[in-house]
């Protein structure tokens, strides 16, 4: 075997002159540019991954600070109108002793979008970079953030739902607020960046750094 | 062949722009940047701002909840509530949006609308769940700058932006002017007072007012204002007068105007008002205040003007013309070179009342009042009322008075000729015939009356009186015999001497009086009777035979008289007998008593004192309501008090008076609506949501 010499153990496609389609899996002749399967454009890296993932991971910092600041929820009650911020309904619900449902709230709003941001630019940064995390360690870190992007929005359909259910006139209403829609784009954004994310490029890194 | 190498030489990479790799997706961030600082921008320039209003106290006001409105629209709210650096006042900081905030002029007024219950209803009542929240009023202007403001303790009751007219009423007191008290035309509500304030001065309370349009329209120069305080006593020659003005002025009390003259001109904004006593009051003054184009006159008096004083009316025909100016004394020569005080009264008279144009000048004027002169129009002294000693001036047409002109006096002012009064002093008189009728013991004289015709009854029924003719016939018989006799035919001598006898004995008793004075007590009686009759309404035909008797005993006619004394003892026995009329002799001298009394008190000026009195107090319990009306549960044992000092007033003027149970049904009634108003303040009280829910 050709690889068998390898320290590591495995052998990239490239190194192996291949491509594979990453929409079908199909492999090719690292000559191909278009998948013969189903069409998509084959290129064995993706010269631009880093800056996509850059620009989206930006925005998705960028929406993720009204996110936080501006009102999530404007409650009228009874006439009374009182908005919320993210941090704020933390906040009331700890007051109210309901802490175990504040911690789940502060871990699926707080905890996991910010520490995406980290995991994004550290894989990011970690490109071309020795890293003290092994390259298979990295790539499961990858697939995590990937996995746990959609289940962010859970706060945005709550908003969602409490704005259907709870419109009864003049006693109790929810709208929702700035942050809402905020917090939903930093979530899609941050997706956008994991997705334009191209793992194989880890794998190169490793490489370069073990020569 | 060696192939000449090459030697390496250094090349420059071709510079790759890293412009030229650039994604396009860096286009999302900056977007989104764009974005999030266009917000930011318009979120900070829309922010508002920021103003500064100083309050008592902060009454439920919490930052960032408390909404400031105008015209219920919501054009800010509270950022901030904290002290004044010397803790006397609290400061309350709030935004409000910045196109707004430019017309805020200097005036602007903030309150704060909370819930309220008040005898003029109820208001608030959204704040009970929303909480309390600040209502704004102003008259917008251009670019103000006005950034602090003081804030008001109470909504204000006239606010800037309603159309109509702003109004100042003066008055000597304010004690049943409350704020919010409505201001009447003709019954119906127009506008409303604000909070009455002493002038600077001191002497006298003004009160702003504010008419709405479009009744501000029927506001002239010309209009009048009365006080309509709860309800009015008033005593007068019909009796007793008493008026209640709405409920709710019974509790708040109110003004009212009318333009009991016309001809005003349109009144301006702040355009002062006098505020009268009652409507009474109101009417008069148009007489007080004499049109521009007054003219003056004197008139000379030879006897006493004591009751006449300045402001007095001078009446033609009963319809008052004008009024006294002033009263004074000066020494005319007498024909035979003498002198003597006489006394010259200076009046004012308003042409227009005497029916000329409004605009007739003073030579117009003074022609028609010559002409009238000429025809024999006379001034003379006149009392204002039977219970009133205060005199006026009199001009009557009397065709029969010797001729006279109007002739000037020194200073060039017309003189109206006068004539004697023929009523000096009627208020003795009237209370001398009163104190007369008072001593009779009618009772007494009844009493005989009763016993008298019992004994004349048992004279006729009794057997000799029967047999009588036929005695008085054998007596005719023995006269003749007599008669015939000689001695019979000397008596006429003698009898001739006894009826001389009887002559002076008659002319004895005609000087002594006896029969004028019985006249002249009838005649008083007569006269009493009249008064009571007219005073006190129905009073049994007694009055009528009464007066009857009186008209015969004036005849002097003997037989006449006898014959009217029985027919009124016959009636008076019939009346006697009847049931009802057991209790009038009783009720009729307390009626008399307390005539007498009232007029003693009259004279002495004690009744004007005690119907000032029982004004005042009634004026009081009005005020004591007003202020009850605040403090709903404390309104009926307030109205209790006032029902009881009222039916102490009114019992005074006896039970028979017709208006007394109307009153006291009004009051009983007003004491029901009380209490239910209480009754639904208790259950608020004790069920607010009742409020809401309607139960």
């Amino acid at each position: 075997m050709e690889n068998a010499g390898s320290a590591r153990g495995y052998l990239t496609a490239r190194e192996a002159g291949l491509v594979n389609c990453t929409t079908c899996g199909r492999v090719h002749p690292a000559a191909a540019t278009v998948c013969l399967r189903c069409g998509a454009p084959l290129a064995s890296r993706d010269t631009q991954s880093l800056q996509k993932v850059w620009a989206w991971w930006v925005a998705g910092i960028i929406a993720f600070i009204p996110a936080n600041t501006y009102p999530m929820l404007k409650t009228a009650t009874l006439g009374k109108e009182s908005a919320s911020t993210l941090l704020g309904g933390i906040l009331e619900l700890v007051h109210h002793g309901s802490i175990g449902i504040a911690a789940i709230v502060f871990f699926a709003s707080i905890v996991i979008p910010a520490s995406k941001f980290f995991a994004i630019a550290y894989l990011a940064l970690g490109i071309g970079r020795p890293s003290r995390l092994s390259a298979h360690r990295r790539h499961q870190v990858y697939e995590v953030v990937e996995f746990v992007g959609r289940w962010s929005m859970i706060d945005v359909f709550v908003v969602a739902i409490l704005t259907a259910l709870v419109q009864l006139g003049s006693a109790a209403s929810i709208h929702p607020g700035i942050a809402a829609v905020s917090f939903a784009l930093s979530v899609a954004f941050t997706m956008l960046s994991a997705q334009s994310f191209d793992a194989r490029q880890i794998w190169d890194a490793d490489k370069e750094h073990t020569k | 062949m060696t192939q000449p190498t090459l030697p390496d030489m250094d090349i420059l990479p071709a510079k790759h722009s890293p412009w030229r790799n650039l994604s396009f997706v860096w286009l999302v961030p900056i977007l989104a940047l764009l974005v999030s600082l266009g917000v930011a921008w318009q979120n900070y320039s829309n922010k508002g701002t920021l103003i500064t209003i100083v309050f008592q106290d902060a009454a439920g006001i919490t930052p960032k909840d408390t909404t400031i409105k105008f015209r219920d629209v919501i054009i800010g709210a509270v950022e901030d509530v904290k002290f004044t650096k010397d803790m006397s006042h609290v400061e309350v900081t709030a935004r409000i949006n910045k196109d707004v905030a430019d017309t805020l002029s200097p005036e602007t007024m903030f309150w704060v609308v909370r819930p309220e219950v008040s005898a003029r209803g109820i208001s608030g009542l959204s704040t009970v769940l929303s909480g309390v929240y600040l209502n704004a009023a102003w008259t917008p202007i251009e670019g103000s700058t006005a950034r602090v403001f003081d804030g008001l303790k109470e909504a204000p009751l006239i606010r800037p932006g309603h159309e109509g007219t702003r109004i100042k009423i003066r008055s000597k007191n304010g004690t049943s002017l409350t704020p919010g008290a409505p201001v009447f035309f003709r019954g119906m509500e127009v506008g409303q007072l604000d909070t009455p304030r002493l002038s600077e001065t001191g002497d006298s309370t003004d009160v702003e007012a504010f008419i709405n349009a479009p009744y501000d329209k029927f506001l002239t120069t010309d209009s009048r204002f009365w006080n309509m305080a709860g309800f009015s006593v008033t005593l007068g020659p019909a009796g007793l007068d008493l008026n209640v003005a709405s409920l709710g002025s019974l509790l708040t009390g109110g003004v009212a105007f009318e333009n009991i003259v016309s001809g005003g001109q349109p009144v301006t904004n702040d355009t002062l008002f006098r505020l009268f006593a009652n409507e009474a009051a109101a009417r008069d003054s148009i007489f007080t205040q004499l049109s521009a184009n007054s003219i003056k006159m004197s008139v000379i008096f030879t006897e006493s003007v004591s009751g006449l004083a300045s402001g007095a009316p001078v009446e033609y025909r009963g319809l008052r013309i004008g009024q006294i100016t002033g009263i004074g004394a000066f020494i005319a020569k007498t024909a035979t070179g003498g002198s003597k005080v006489h006394m010259r009264a200076l009046i004012s008279i308003d042409p227009q009342t005497l029916g000329l144009e409004a605009t007739a000048d003073a030579q117009a004027t003074h022609d028609f009042i010559e002409k009238l002169v000429k025809d024999g129009m006379r001034a003379r002294l006149a009392t204002t009322s039977i219970f009133s000693a205060a005199l006026k001036i009199e001009l009557a047409d009397l065709p029969d008075a010797a001729p006279a002109e109007l002739a000037d006096d020194a200073d060039g002012t017309p003189i109206i000729p006068s004539v004697k009064s023929d009523l000096p002093d009627f208020t003795a008189t009237a209370e001398g015939v009163l104190q007369r009728v008072n001593n009779l013991p009618i009772e007494e004289v009844m009493n005989q009356a009763v016993s008298l015709m019992a004994a004349i009854e048992t004279i006729a029924s009794a057997p000799g009186t029967q047999r009588a003719p036929d005695a008085i016939l054998g007596l005719i018989e023995d006269a003749r015999g007599l008669v015939g006799k000689e001695d019979t035919q000397a008596i006429p001598g003698e009898l001739r001497g006894v009826i001389a006898d009887l002559r002076s004995i008659v002319a004895d008793l005609k000087e002594q009086g006896a029969a004028e004075q019985l006249a002249s007590a009838l005649k008083s009686f007569d006269k009493a009777s009249a008064d009571i009759a007219t005073a006190s309404g129905d009073l049994p035909a007694l009055i009528t035979d009464l007066r009857a008797i009186a008209t015969k005993v004036n005849d002097l006619k003997a037989e006449e008289l006898i014959a009217a004394v029985t027919r009124v003892m016959d009636s008076t026995d019939a009346l006697i007998g009847t049931e009802g009329a057991k209790s009038i002799p009783p009720a009729l001298a307390s009626a008399l008593t307390e005539v007498e009394a009232a007029l003693k008190e009259l004279r002495e000026g004690g009744a004007i004192t005690n119907t000032n009195a029982a004004l005042a107090s009634a004026r009081n319990a009005a005020d004591a309501v007003a202020s009850a009306a605040k403090n709903f549960p404390d309104v009926t044992a307030q109205l209790d008090s006032v029902i009881s000092k009222a039916d102490a007033l009114l019992s005074t003027y006896g039970a028979k008076s017709t208006f007394n149970s109307e009153t006291l049904d009004l009051l009983r009634e007003l004491k029901a609506a009380a209490k239910s108003v209480s009754q639904l303040a208790r259950t608020i009280e004790r069920n607010p949501n009742s409020l809401i829910l309607g139960r």
